[in-house]
């Protein structure tokens, strides 16, 4: 007589596969709410097909026949630039009323960390809808907002960059009388700087992208011209503005990498 | 000898003038190119504000409204990283030395590559122009945007686990695909989960951009309060915009902390 003896699997695999099925009928749910599913891109695909024949041969003429795609060009580097080095400086500066070891007031840090908490925590989307109506279209709300992105991600980094600092230096210098500005210009900046630096060509890097972005929403730039191209149904040019700005990205991610290699010496983003 | 005549010579800051000079000029030139001008600055500022406090009583007789569109932003994004990190697992493997073949992995890192230089909304906007307006382009275009970084990170990850596992495993004669579900995925679990809670973070922010091209939610709902006129809604929809990403934020770095993965990014 034999029994049929059922092997229960582990308690720790059925709790894996409980929680596997349930993410799993989640997601599901949510393909179905939203009406999306995944297979339809390979379905559909001809659309995509219809819309590449319909971009090639990429009509590079425009580039040189319209002269605004040229002044574009610059306005979305300009942009990206300026963004970066108001928005590095602020936030270098927010960063020493941040940190513990340069601002001995709480209440100061507190509320100068309140303030890039909530600039964080606000969309570019917001910013430049608000920049906008305050400044009107053009490149200079896009300056604005990548300005205000730009402290907001950064000034946090660089305030855990100075409370990281070796405390030895300044110390000894403040032993023999140095003020507390003196610490910071002979004992923190110098430690700080590399760092500082290699960060801000991160974030010219990361700002040429947003400020793309931006363009559309009225922030100027190639964006504007990608955005009126593609509403125009040209998507020939469509073609040469993704190919442009392709390139323009890849050219600024090597020149940052460079720059970020010689100034650190080793190419590690510290 | 005076100390302090030494620190302040000429020559010490010499190094810095050529690149100051060539800073000052750039800058100068990049303002007048962006037109943007102190005088600009003074008076945009001041409208803004003047434009924040003409905004400042929210309509929270739409906040009701905003509930289901913040929802599909946040499902859009979720399930953007979802698609995202599948598809950036399958890459990793494919650029990764210790797995692929020489030529699948420089195919599979150019592609990486290309992925990462195509901003995430300029494929939105192409998408649009193929499929039309609706979630099925944005979930697609933040999928593939998962592959560009993702992708990189896992494959470096991928190439640093530990050789000794996947050679003892082909030893006893485990097929690819064994090596892979046995040998690489749990090691690289917690850098994954890490790198996917950060993508979704990433995410949320940019499913309210694309909502304002024409993938709907919260993004659409925020354009269009904007676009005519209803600044009072508006600022529920900005209200609604930043608990959503805090609450996300706060959610993604107590679950980091519990899969004590903490640290990789951030």
């Amino acid at each position: 007589m034999s029994t049929i003896e059922i092997i229960m699997p582990s308690k720790r695999y059925r709790q894996k596969a409980t929680i596997f099925m349930v993410s799993a009928i989640f997601i599901l749910l949510a393909c179905i709410y939203l009406n999306f599913n995944p297979l339809m891109f390979f379905t559909e695909f001809h659309f995509v097909r219809d819309l590449l024949g319909e971009m090639f041969m990429p009509n590079y003429q425009m580039l040189y026949e319209n002269t605004s795609t040229g002044l574009s060009i610059l306005q979305t580097l300009s942009m990206a630039f300026l963004g970066t080095l108001y928005g590095g400086i602020i936030a270098f500066l927010l960063a020493f009323l941040a940190a513990t070891n340069t601002m001995p007031y709480k209440a100061v840090r507190v509320i100068t960390q309140v303030f890039v908490s909530v600039l964080r925590m606000v969309p570019a989307l917001v910013v430049v809808l608000i920049f906008v109506i305050a400044v009107g279209p053009g490149s200079f709300s896009g300056v604005l907002t990548l300005v205000v992105v730009t402290i907001g991600s950064f000034a946090k980094l660089f305030t855990e960059t100075i409370e990281n600092v070796e405390a030895g230096p300044g110390e000894a210098i403040f032993s023999v009388g140095a003020s507390r500005l003196q610490v910071i210009r002979y004992s923190i900046i110098p430690q700080i700087m590399p760092s500082f630096i290699a960060n801000l060509l991160y974030a010219f890097d990361v700002n040429i992208r947003a400020a793309i972005g931006l363009g559309i929403f009225g922030g100027g730039g190639i964006g504007f011209q990608l955005q009126m191209a593609k509403s125009v149904l040209h998507y020939k040019d469509v073609m040469a503005l993704v190919t442009i700005i392709v390139v323009l990205v890849i050219l600024v991610e090597k020149l940052s990498d460079y720059l970020r290699m010689k100034i650190l010496g080793d190419g590690k983003l510290s | 000898m005076i100390i302090g005549q030494n620190t302040y010579s000429f020559k010490r800051y010499r190094k810095f003038v050529l690149p100051l000079i060539s800073l000052i000029i750039v800058t100068a030139g990049a303002s007048f190119v962006c037109d943007a001008t102190l005088f600009k600055l003074r008076t945009g500022i001041l409208k803004g504000l003047a434009f924040l406090r003409f905004m400042a009583p929210p309509d929270w007789t739409a906040f009701k409204d905003m509930l289901e569109p913040a929802l599909q932003s946040m499902l859009l994004a979720l399930l953007g990283t979802v698609f995202g990190t599948i598809l950036s697992v399958i890459f990793a493997m494919l650029a990764a030395s210790n797995i692929s073949n020489k030529w699948v992995r420089n195919t599979a890192r150019v592609l990486i590559a290309l992925e990462r230089s195509v901003p995430e909304i300029i494929i939105l906007l192409l998408l649009i122009a193929a499929f039309g307006l609706g979630a099925t382009p944005g979930i697609i275009s933040l999928s593939l945007g998962c592959i560009g970084m993702l992708g990189k990170l896992l494959a470096d990850i991928i190439e640093e686990i530990d050789p000794v596992l996947i050679e003892s495993m082909e030893s006893l004669g485990a097929n690819k695909m064994q090596i892979i579900w046995f040998g690489v995925i749990p090691q690289i679990i917690p850098n994954l989960i890490s790198y996917a809670l950060f993508r979704l973070e990433i995410n949320i922010r940019l499913s309210v951009i694309m909502g304002a091209i024409g993938a709907g939610g919260i993004g659409y709902e925020l354009d269009y309060s904007f676009s005519m006129l209803q600044y009072h809604r508006a600022f529920t929809a900005m209200i609604v915009v930043i608990v959503m990403i805090f609450g996300t934020e706060r959610l993604s770095y107590l679950l980091r902390k519990k899969f004590k993965v903490e640290g990789a990014l951030q």
